[in-house]
């Protein structure tokens, strides 16, 4: 879903606008379908856009959660949204870690 | 809450018996355990408090993937208490957003 | 350092896999990213289903053991704590172990990081108290700490309905199982094994909110209709110190992913028959690759095992067909029955044999007395014999292997079993205590072991403490209601009963085909 023009409607508030959908970051989902109202159809720029799915977990837990919410407000089906890039590193691994990288063997 | 007998696993195998702190209180817990069971034989299930909204957090996925169960553990912030072994004299504390003000 | 085949994930299928290529000749290593190897099988303390070949009637908890030993013994390297943080397409791996990350190649590699759990988010839902039904087993059965002590799962697939019981075999109380579905999503006899110690079910209900303000002091469930629409006026409370959420589970396959795999689009990669991603020499297997079973994984795991065996030219193409005929043929028997991942949105009706399925079992996680009566396992009499209440079509016949008098017939995997009553039944109760699914008892009202107008009823019992010998209690019925007095008139415990202990009470002889259960008063 890259067409920005794609017209989804108006934003309503909805009564569980206060659920948390990304543990890790705090992102609600009220947060994120506001997001998706205001043109971000995949999880990519909705993640970048929030920090959904980019906290200690790396979106381990939420990212299943973010993608319904997403496809919901467009209404599509959560398998037709592609997901979050998959990318190295797949366990938060910190820096100093990569620098001491075991590079001879 | 400790299971000490089963009627699948049996008896529990005896486990060594240390001291460890948590906010500057000493508890007792088995070496080598992860510090979140130990907590919870200690009725601890709060081990963070979240940065944006100050909610409490405990254990939720118990394998290390989903890190709400993180502490600070001897000084260092964001550990996984899940799967983190419990050592002698370890120091965990209660953490508060990120971690970075203690 | 290089490796023939590389195994991302210590669990069933990962493990099997190793075990199988080492067989071969290769040289295997196996990446986890744990302290201890088995991925879930060490929590899996129940019996597995199946057939002697998928190692039916042990215990997950052993089948570990038993791999264990097969891969040391072959000389498997598992490297643990070791999480694999990023897999290339040119067969390599990025480990991080301790403060630094390395780098291994091999030949092949075979994918088995597993799935992790489905969540649902409520009001609520991060209070510390809420928890994966994964989360709560690694407590009780790992750790050996109870993750609280009164506990609301939500989710009745097989999952919900085994960590459930597995909570009351910790001391754990479940005070209820609740599901938006409008029926009960795992196997029957599991459900029943849970109804009758008095758990209540709530069919299409689904949890409002978690109260407390620290932790899960409450929780709020109503029901919902077709739609998934909350019924308003319909809410029912419990108090509950625990909620543990059973929602399903989901691929695990970002490594896969990220490798550049073809993916399809419920998130699994796109596979061969032998679990070859579309990238030369990189396997996937076991719940990665689709979620079923442990049994089954552990049979793909091997599969695509033996198909690196082949492609890297260690075993003949003849010896492959042989080989992979037999693990085809182990899994396709798995993959049979009404559960089978191509039955998974099928109505549940009848039976492969034409009986009804109980319409009561699906919704209230029992069968009634009248519906019970169809089965064909259920063949009230006099004597000593086993009352078989296996009412769906699943794969597994440990029943009639192991009874020693060939009493009890299972014409294919998946058919009900039947007593055949022209054998000699002599009460020996291996077929109770063999029952994955608890749902064999004997009746017996032999004169002269039996006081006249009484029965004795044999039910597997695997709870603490076992009950006293002629002590006082009540037996239960299917769901749970009390009965009438009955009394223990025998224990059995032996090696040969794979920890399932056996309760024999005492009833009055018109209770023989009501009484289910038993609890001390």
């Amino acid at each position: 879903m890259t067409d920005r023009q794609y017209i989804i409607g108006e934003f309503s508030p909805a009564s569980d606008d206060d659920l948390i959908i990304c543990r890790c970051e705090e992102i609600t989902k009220g947060e994120i379908r506001r997001a998706v109202f205001d043109g971000m159809f995949n999880i990519c720029e909705v993640r970048r856009l929030l920090r959904c799915g980019m906290g200690l977990c790396q979106g381990l837990t939420c990212g299943r959660l973010v993608k319904s919410v997403i496809a919901g407000e467009i209404g599509l089906s959560a398998t037709a949204l592609e997901d979050a890039t998959a990318r190295a590193p797949m366990r938060p691994t910190e820096m100093f870690i990569f620098a001491k990288e075991v590079t001879d063997e | 809450m400790r299971i000490i007998n089963h009627p699948i696993l049996g008896e529990a195998a005896p486990r060594k018996n240390i001291t460890f702190n948590f906010n500057g209180e000493e508890m007792t817990g088995f070496s080598g355990e992860p510090i979140a069971a130990a907590l919870r034989a200690n009725n601890i299930i709060i081990h963070r408090y979240t940065r944006k909204f100050h909610s409490p957090r405990g254990v939720f996925c118990a394998i290390g993937r989903c890190t709400d169960c993180v502490m600070i553990v001897n000084g260092r912030p964001n550990v996984r208490t899940c799967v983190t072994a419990l050592e002698e004299g370890m120091t965990v504390t209660t953490q508060y957003g990120a971690g970075g003000g203690a | 350092m290089s490796f023939d085949l590389m195994v991302i994930g210590a669990g069933p299928a990962g493990l099997s896999a190793a075990a199988e290529a080492a067989s071969h000749g290769l040289k295997v290593a196996v990446f986890d990213e744990n302290a201890l190897p088995g991925g879930q099988l060490f929590k899996q303390i129940h019996k597995f289903f199946g057939s002697k070949e998928h190692k039916a009637k042990m215990r997950g908890i052993d089948i570990g053991i038993e791999l264990l030993e097969e891969t040391d013994s072959l000389g498997v390297k598992v490297f643990l704590n070791s999480p694999v943080v990023g897999l290339y397409k040119n067969r390599e791996i990025v480990v991080r172990q301790k403060e630094t990350v390395r780098h291994f190649k091999a030949d092949s590699i075979i994918v088995a990081t597993g799935a992790s759990e489905n969540l649902l988010p409520f009001d609520g839902w991060t209070l510390p108290g809420v928890m994966g039904a994964g989360a709560a087993q690694t407590m009780m059965n790992i750790n050996r700490v109870k993750p609280g002590n009164r506990v609301l799962m939500l989710g009745s697939g097989n999952v919900g309905l085994v960590v459930g019981f597995q909570l009351l075999q910790a001391g754990c109380e479940l005070v209820a199982i609740a599901d938006a579905a409008p029926r009960i999503g795992g196997y029957g006899v599991h459900a029943s094994k849970l109804t009758r110690t008095g758990v209540p079910f709530y069919l299409s209900h689904t949890i409002m909110r978690a109260e407390g303000r620290e932790n899960v002091t409450g929780v709020v469930i109503g029901q919902v209709d077709e739609n998934w629409q909350h019924i308003p006026d319909t809410e029912k409370h419990f108090e509950v110190d625990t909620i543990c959420l059973a929602v399903g589970l989901s691929p695990s396959a970002q490594l896969l992913k990220m490798a550049g795999c073809k993916m399809s689009q419920n998130g699994t990669p796109v596979c061969d028959k032998s679990g070859e991603t579309s990238l030369y020499n990189i396997f996937a297997a076991g719940d990665v690759s689709g979620i079923e079973e442990a049994s089954s994984a552990m049979i793909e795991g091997r599969i695509s095992a033996a198909a690196a065996a082949k492609k890297l030219g260690f075993i003949s193409e003849k010896s492959f067909q042989k080989r992979s005929g037999e693990l085809d043929a182990a899994l396709s028997e798995l993959r049979q029955g009404m559960f089978a991942p191509q039955n998974r949105n099928a109505p549940l009706e009848k039976t492969d044999e034409g009986f009804n399925i109980s319409k009561s079992l699906l919704k209230k996680g029992y069968i009634t007395e009248e519906e019970i009566s169809e089965y064909p396992g259920f063949k009230p009499g006099a004597g000593i014999r086993p009352v078989i209440e296996c009412t769906q079509n699943i794969p597994c016949d440990p029943c009639r292997d192991i009874c020693p008098k060939g009493c009890i017939k299972v014409e294919n995997i998946v058919s009900l079993p039947v007593y055949d009553e022209n054998t000699n039944c002599t009460g020996c109760g291996l077929c109770v205590a063999a029952c994955p699914g608890q749902a064999i008892f004997l009746t017996d009202d032999r004169p002269g072991k039996v006081e006249e107008g009484k029965v004795a009823i044999t039910i597997p019992y695997e709870f603490l403490p076992l009950p006293e010998k002629v002590g006082p209690g009540m037996a239960y019925d299917r769901s749970g209601a009390p009965l009438c007095p009955a009394y223990v008139s025998k224990i059995q415990e032996s090696a040969f009963l794979g920890k399932t202990p056996l309760v024999t009470f005492v009833v009055p002889k018109n209770m023989a085909m009501r009484a289910r259960f038993w609890k001390a008063v």
